[in-house]
């Protein structure tokens, strides 16, 4: 897939955000930290964002389209500042629809008592300025792309659905307003292995048709190894490491996406590396624990490989002889060669 | 995996069917053996039926629910392993049988604590309520438990409340729990599949363990191809309701013998992180209840021939230990 | 919609709305339906129910059933007075609260809370007292008093509604305040407005009957379902089944709409429970959960709102 060379439609520059105070009435901004994130993603391009529960994934995507405010740093859009939007700008690009989020349930995110047709028609009908004629158009443009049969299910509501078909609902009305940017926060994790794989190459499909940049947000190495071009791997509000799909799994420069790998069960049951390899198990002994509390690296309590540099969190750098891809680690790429250290 | 069990059979399923609901069969002709010490992979997407299949074998079938025929027999018939029939069991045999003989650990680990219980408390509770212990006796024994578990700071883990502790680490409470009375037999439903993927490893490592230093026999119900791939000997896949595959993990895996496995094999995490094409099953599988002739998955199967629906198919013996519901087997593709 | 007609499907609420239907018909159409001019007294006094008086005639010779149809006019205004002025005050209320700041909704709950413990009868009597023996004024009172009910209601469904995913989708496409009211959470508070509104319909009507009981807010010799029963009161050694009639009366309209106000709660819950007892829904427990409101899923994947880890994994 020939990533096209444009500008970056979306740039994120050392995003930090911090555990908010809950805004009135509602619980927004109730994510997890996220420190000094800074990522590039282009147009026609799918971006996985990897990262256990507490790693900052979700943070970033709702940084992006303004439930979070950050605290640090910059968040551009088509070079335009997202994060300094308030009040009736942030309303007004909202309304413009270029920056979608998929949530990851679409029976939560679904109004149960409205029909498909009002649902995907809904931020149509907010942003106004079309005719009946040209919003039916639409409608029925988007859940035909999403491979749904506009007749038969505009009447319905989403509990006759199945699974995947309400989450093709969720899909088609982010894309109804053409955007340029669509986040998907798990879209796959609550659906079975056959309609997990159609979701994943409708994705795949809508990239391509509809010229998107889609950042695909999982918990797990499945649900993003066959479409995403790129993945960015998060941990404890940290980015990792980032690049290449194939290069970064295949041949991690971080231990975390090592640990990462290694963990993803298999059928083909062929590790090139165990988890132990990796990880350090717990030892409350053991001093490293408390390096991530004093600033050091967010991965060193559980890592074979740490030592005192790590007492500092490293940055993100390019790796040499693969100027595509990134690391937060002072070991980066050289750890497979280390002789295994035990505990302390 | 590691020394071969021992033959004794711990479970033996035999023919059994449930239905629910209207005399929907949801479950049928289902047969099946663990044996002492072996773990056994039982797969199939949401309406598969395996989850059933699991409720039966604890004796948890919905109030819809009900054994229609086939027996559940626990235990191989020798001195320290009565057999016990399961189907139609009393609620005091179960009673007696629940945590000492089979144990179980399902998705959600939060909603089976007590939350506002600490986490100690709980596993004391279990060993002095059903094992007879004494106070202090239950408490180093929860020590030594929630170490066993990979909880190795287990003094402060025992103060802590659930709502303090991660989903993995709570999954690992609930194991102890489940382990606590030195069962024979643990099913597992789900139980991995909330959890992070590191942390997921990390418990099936943990059952891994288990098995070999309590002899334990493992069920383990999930719809992850490759959670089974890792952790166990044997694998039985499901579909529409009945057993379409069984037989020894690598080899089933390897060389399916069935059009299903097959199309599973295609789409489950492969570990080849290059691009490829994702491949999909077209379909939908049948209701429960659906009243199907022949072959269940023949509407979605590209092997699909008129001998495929004329009349139900039985499960066939493909080699030594392993058997297929496909009349089409011995065709090659 | 389909609350409604769910609604018309459950056999008792049929039953409900039949009666209750009847009842407006005699409040509109009671004085021109009656057999007899409810005033007009007769030297036949106190007789019991014949060919020509229904239900008898009372202490002065007027016609009983006559008197009841007229009366039911007054106690249903009354009654009707005292839940729109509750909806009016405490609806619209509800609804604001949840976008005000702390102190403004500190301030609401005070006020809301403090008209709750106020006791019905008592307060309408001291309002009487002050602005005079009219029965509106006392209704009106007595619906101020009834609106922290429906505050508390509106407030409690538009709070849970405000923190749901299919809202916050809303607000990331661009909606105001104001779309999110009208598209998604109106519609889902109007039920819960209902069931509260005809039960407070079945107190206002027991609270009119007691005021007009007590002679509160009637300048005789207008006919109410109360003041006939403190009248009979005075005669039951002549007519010891006189205060039956209003008192069936009374019975029956408060029972219908608890019975209604039950089958709207079950109707808009969408499934079918299981069959209650009609002296169950006619008691009108006061189940306070509102509905509507989405439970939480048990099978939500690992998502970043886990609590915050105090002993590291």
């Amino acid at each position: 897939m020939t990533v096209h060379n444009r500008g970056p439609l979306l740039k994120v520059s050392d995003l930090s955000v911090s555990y908010a105070k809950p805004r009135k009435g509602t619980h927004l901004g109730t994510g997890a930290a996220l420190h000094g994130a800074t990522l590039e993603i282009r147009r026609g391009e799918i971006v996985g964002i990897v990262g256990e529960t507490g790693s900052g994934k979700t943070t970033l995507a709702r940084a992006t389209v303004g439930l979070v405010a950050p605290a640090t740093g910059t968040i551009e859009f088509e070079g335009r500042d997202l994060g300094a939007l308030r009040g009736r700008e942030l309303r007004e690009f909202r309304r413009q629809g270029q920056v979608q989020l998929v949530f990851q349930d679409p029976l939560r995110s679904l109004d149960p008592d409205l029909t498909i047709n009002r649902l995907v028609a809904e931020p149509l009908d907010i942003a106004g300025g079309l005719s009946s004629r040209e919003k039916a158009a639409r409608i029925d443009e988007a859940l035909r792309e999403v491979g749904l049969e506009p007749e038969s299910i505009r009447g319905r509501r989403p509990r006759q659905l199945s699974g995947g078909q309400r989450q093709r609902v969720s899909l088609a009305r982010a894309i109804v307003t053409r955007p340029a940017l669509l986040f998907c926060d798990e879209p796959v994790s609550a659906l079975d292995v056959s309609n997990r794989n159609l979701v994943l190459n409708l994705l795949d499909r809508l990239r391509k048709d509809l010229d998107l940049a889609v950042v695909v947000i999982a918990h797990d190495l499945s649900s993003l190894a066959g479409i995403a071009d790129r993945v960015a791997v998060f941990y404890r509000s940290r980015l990792v490491e980032q690049g290449p799909t194939k290069d970064v799994l295949e041949r991690p420069a971080h231990p975390y996406t090592a640990l990462l790998t290694a963990s993803a069960p298999s059928v083909a049951r062929h590790h090139a590396l165990r988890p132990t390899d990796v990880r350090l198990d717990a030892d409350p002994a053991d001093q490293r624990a408390t390096w991530t509390a004093e600033g050091g690296c967010v991965f060193a309590a559980r890592c074979r490989f740490a030592h005192d540099a790590c007492r500092v969190q490293p940055e993100l750098v390019t790796l040499d002889h693969h100027p595509a891809r990134e690391a937060a680690c002072y070991v980066a790429g050289q750890w497979e060669a280390q002789p295994q250290k035990e505990s302390a | 995996m590691s020394s071969p069990p021992e033959h004794t059979s711990m479970l033996t399923v035999e023919d059994l069917q449930v239905s629910v609901g209207d005399h929907l069969v949801a479950v049928r002709d289902v047969t099946f053996s663990i044996a002492r010490g072996e773990s056994v992979g039982l797969v199939g997407e949401s309406g598969s039926g395996k989850t059933l299949t699991c409720r039966a074998v604890l004796g948890l079938l919905p109030e819809t629910g009900q054994i229609d025929r086939g027996s559940i027999l626990l235990g191989s018939g020798d001195a320290d392993l009565p057999a016990v029939e399961l189907t139609g069991a009393r609620r005091s045999t179960w009673n007696q049988l629940r945590g000492t003989r089979i144990a179980a650990v399902f998705q959600d680990p939060a909603s089976y604590l007590n939350p506002s219980l600490t986490v100690g408390h709980q596993v004391d509770e279990v060993l002095r309520i059903r094992g007879g212990l004494a106070r202090r006796v239950a408490r180093e024994r929860t020590l030594e438990l929630l170490h066993e578990v990979g909880l190795h700071d287990a003094e402060l883990v025992y103060h802590r409340y659930p709502f303090e502790l991660s989903g993995g680490m709570l999954q690992r409470v609930i194991i102890a729990i489940a382990i606590s009375l030195n069962p024979e037999l643990l099913i597992a439903d789900e139980a991995t599949t909330a959890l992070d993927t590191v942390v997921q490893a990390e418990i099936l490592e943990l059952l891994r363990r288990l098995r070999r230093t309590h002899q334990l026999s493992l069920l383990l119900v999930t719809h992850d191809l490759a959670v089974v791939a890792e952790t166990c000997d044997r694998i039985l896949v499901m579909y529409g309701g009945e057993i379409v595959e069984s037989g020894p993990t690598e080899q089933v895996l390897g060389d399916p013998q069935h059009p299903y496995t097959q199309a599973l094999m295609g789409v489950a995490s492969i570990g080849d992180w290059s691009r490829r094409t994702l491949d999909t099953i077209p379909g939908q599988p049948p209701a429960a209840g659906e009243e199907m002739p022949g072959c269940r998955f023949a509407p979605r199967c590209r092997y699909a021939a008129p001998e495929c629906v004329a009349g139900p198919i039985p499960l066939l013996t493909v080699d030594r230990d392993r058997s297929s519901r496909c009349v089409r087997v011995a065709v090659p593709a | 919609m389909n609350t409604v007609r769910n609604l018309v499907r459950i056999p008792v609420a049929r039953v409900a709305l039949a009666i209750l239907f009847v009842v407006a018909v005699v409040a509109v159409f009671g004085a021109a339906l009656a057999p007899h001019d409810p005033l007009a007294q007769d030297p036949a006094i106190l007789q019991g129910p014949s060919a020509q008086h229904w239900l008898g005639t009372d202490y002065v010779g007027r016609d009983v059933l006559s008197r009841l149809m007229a009366g039911t006019r007054l106690s249903i205004i009354g009654a009707i007075e005292a839940v729109v002025v509750g909806l009016l005050i405490g609806v619209p209320t509800g609804l604001l609260s949840v976008w005000l700041g702390r102190s403004g909704e500190w301030v609401a709950l005070r006020v809301s809370e403090t008209l709750m413990i106020l006791p019905f009868t008592v307060f309408a009597i001291a309002v009487a007292g002050t602005l005079g023996n009219g029965l509106h004024q006392a209704m009106i009172a007595v619906g101020v008093l009834m609106s922290p009910a429906f505050f508390r209601i509106t407030r409690a469904v538009a709070l849970g509604l405000r923190t749901t995913q299919y809202v916050e989708a809303a607000e990331l496409m661009g909606a105001g305040r104001w779309w999110v009211l009208r598209h998604h959470i109106w519609s889902k508070v109007l039920p819960n407005v209902a069931v509260a509104g005809a039960h407070a319909m079945g107190t206002a009507l027991l609270v009119v009957a007691s005021l007009a009981f007590l002679g509160l807010g009637i300048i005789p010799p207008t006919p109410t379902w109360g003041g006939m029963l403190s009248a009979d009161l005075g005669f039951l050694e002549q007519q010891p089944w006189a205060p039956i009639f209003p008192g069936i009366l009374l019975v029956l309209t408060v029972g219908s709409l608890n019975i209604l106000a039950d089958c709207i709660r079950e109707a808009s819950a969408g499934e079918a429970r299981r069959r209650r007892g009609v002296l169950r829904r006619a008691v009108g427990r006061r189940d306070q959960t509102p509905i509507g409101l989405p439970v939480e899923p048990e099978d939500t994947i690992t998502t970043e709102e886990e609590p915050r880890r105090v002993v590291a994994a």
